[in-house]
């Protein structure tokens, strides 16, 4: 939890997306957002819920930090995550509600993504807003990218479509579908799968 | 005296439920996180797993009654998620303080998790299955007991598979979180068998 | 004075008040908008089980639902008049899925012999598997499906099996809501038909 000094932007990119990826770094936060990755668009949904809530939470907790008392930040913060949450819980009823009825209690669950608190924690609580924002924006675009890999996987594998529509070899009858892909286990081993890949590669790139 | 009998019975079913067939660790990814960096040992596995059980069973209770008898009448559905929070972090800090006051030993073995169980998504998790289901209240009591010994049993499972797994040889990328899942996913594929037991 | 402690019981007063009233503003917000959606959903479903009315355009379904379907109070089904004269009943069915309740809509001729089709308006089954039943693929079996009489009226097995005329295939994977699915549509079925026999709505 160190103060980090002022870090230029494109770092903080760099980082988000790939060289601190919470996802395959640390394996945080992919409790609430595994379990919709079957279906692409239910992932692409929750991922960009997800990236804004986080934004948008670290730039609000990066105002208020001259203000918050030390011992009470955590509550604070999961106040301020769980407000966010409940807005676009609220916008997801009244405006896309077969998508809100799909996704179910897990956009709740956002609020206890240990991604939010982490980047709140890390860096909005000791930094200026407009750079927290790109943080908190970009450590959330990270870890879309690999849940929405794992779901085109899945989806691809188990129906044989995208995003609804099919996909030429995987939905004829060449193709027996992996009905296990869909199922929970299938959401076990694309994971364990794209972590090895991801950390395969970044020891190349350490070696070489 | 029927009624209630009948009701004793959906609450063990659904207990049995969410201990295999819905395993909120295995079916619904709840808890993950603590479940990959928890789960080196054994004895700090039960550890967590004992608390847990015990946390979420207390939790969702209360948490039914506050939903019930408060947010209901008042139309304030959509606070729930602030007040779960509220009261499971509430309960939390209450049962260390007791422990501590009363039973030094227990809470030099239980007292180090209590803080880890606040972030526990499980936790949130079982009380807003809990209001989506819409489970009466008894139903509620079997319904987060059976989620925490669900979990207790993923984790304990896990932590006796890993402490084998340090003798032999895993490839380079997947060592840690990554052969961890692997493992996950077998047992989630194994519990996929208890489907059917239990309708 | 920031880090003493009643100014963070203030504060944190502070901050919840602030949030929760904007809450509450939006929750009052969109609350309308809410209910809309839930009424037109059902509408969506009871017009998308006879053939002829499920092309419905969405912004004619109310007006459709109005024109063409009243409540038969003793059975609770719907009854569909195209034309002023009776076509058809929609019949609402409802019970516990895999996770949450599923409710739906199962049209019935007028012989009260054959589905004519079924749609579901609320239902929080697991995406990609038990959600399915919403599709199309799944869905679509049910028309003219013969209702059998005595203890199932329908079934729904699994995919190996070779169908009779009243059953259909289950979705691979989402045994668990099938099950649940085929007990409360026959639940459902069966209720309505007592309802029936006990002196059906007048024509």
């Amino acid at each position: 939890m160190s103060p980090q000094p002022a870090k230029p932007m494109k770092d903080l990119v760099a980082d988000g997306l790939w060289r601190d990826n919470p996802i395959f770094r640390q394996v945080l936060g992919i409790c609430s957002t595994l379990a919709v990755t079957n279906v692409v668009l239910n992932t692409v949904v929750m991922c960009t819920s997800l990236t804004l809530v986080t934004a948008i939470s670290c730039m609000t907790v990066s105002l208020l930090r001259h203000w918050t008392p030390r011992n009470i930040r955590m509550m604070v913060q999961t106040l301020i995550i769980a407000f966010y949450v409940i807005i676009v819980d609220l916008i997801l009823k009244a405006y896309w509600p077969e998508m809100s009825r799909n996704l179910g209690p897990y956009v709740g669950l956002i609020i206890t993504n240990c991604i939010i608190m982490g980047r709140c924690e890390a860096f909005a609580g000791s930094n200026p807003p407009a750079p927290s924002f790109v943080d908190g924006l970009f450590s959330g675009l990270g870890y879309s990218l690999i849940l929405v890999a794992i779901s085109v996987v899945r989806e691809l594998l188990g129906m044989g479509t995208i995003l609804g529509f099919a996909m030429p070899y995987f939905s004829s009858d060449l193709w027996d579908k992996w009905v296990i892909m869909v199922m929970p286990p299938g959401a076990f081993f694309t994971l364990a799968c794209m972590i090895w890949l991801c950390r395969s590669i970044k020891k190349k790139e350490a070696k070489s | 005296m029927n009624g209630i009998g009948s009701e004793m019975w959906l609450a063990l079913v659904t207990c049995f439920a969410a201990i295999f067939t819905q395993n909120i660790l295995l079916t619904t990814f709840l808890g993950m996180c603590p479940f990959t960096s928890v789960s080196r040992e054994v004895k700090t596995a039960a550890g967590l797993g004992a608390a847990v059980v015990f946390v979420m069973t207390f939790t969702t209770a209360l948490n039914y009654l506050a939903y019930k008898h408060v947010l209901l009448p008042l139309e304030l559905e959509f606070f729930r998620f602030i007040l779960f929070i509220i009261i499971i972090a509430a309960f939390v800090q209450f049962v260390e303080m007791v422990i501590d006051r009363y039973s030094p030993k227990l809470y030099q073995n239980l007292g180090i998790f209590l803080p880890l169980i606040t972030v526990n998504c499980a936790i949130l998790g079982a009380s807003l299955f809990m209001v989506i289901r819409e489970y009466t209240f008894i139903q509620t009591i079997g319904y987060g007991f059976g989620a925490g010994v669900g979990w207790l049993l993923a984790i304990l499972a896990m932590a006796g598979i890993r402490t084998r797994l340090n003798e032999s040889r895993v490839p380079e990328g997947l060592r840690g979180p990554g052969i961890t899942l692997i493992i996950a996913g077998m047992m989630a594929l194994a519990f996929i068998g208890f489907t059917g037991v239990l309708s | 004075m920031k880090n003493k402690p009643f100014f963070a019981v203030v504060y944190m007063f502070i901050v919840t008040a602030f949030f929760s009233s904007i809450l509450i503003l939006f929750a009052q917000l969109t609350r309308e908008r809410v209910e809309a959606n839930k009424q037109l959903a059902f509408e969506k479903a009871v017009l998308a089980v006879f053939p002829e009315t499920a092309g419905v355009e969405k912004k004619n379904i109310h007006t459709v639902f109005v024109e063409q379907f009243t409540e038969d109070k003793t059975s609770g089904a719907w009854l569909w008049k195209p034309s002023g004269k009776l076509s058809g009943y929609a019949v609402p069915i409802e019970g516990k899925g895999f996770w949450a309740s599923i409710k739906g809509i199962v049209g019935v001729t007028i012989d009260r012999q054959t589905i004519t089709g079924i749609a579901f308006y609320e239902q929080s089954e697991t995406p990609g598997l038990g959600a399915r039943i919403v599709e199309p693929d799944f869905c679509g079996q049910f028309v003219d499906r013969k209702i059998a009489a005595g203890d199932s009226p329908i079934g729904i097995k699994p995919p190996s099996e070779t169908l009779k005329d009243n059953q259909v295939h289950a979705i691979t994977g989402a045994t668990q809501t099938c099950v649940r699915l085929e007990i409360l549509m026959n639940d459902g079925l069966k209720q309505w038909q007592q309802s029936m026999s006990n002196g059906g709505p007048q024509q």
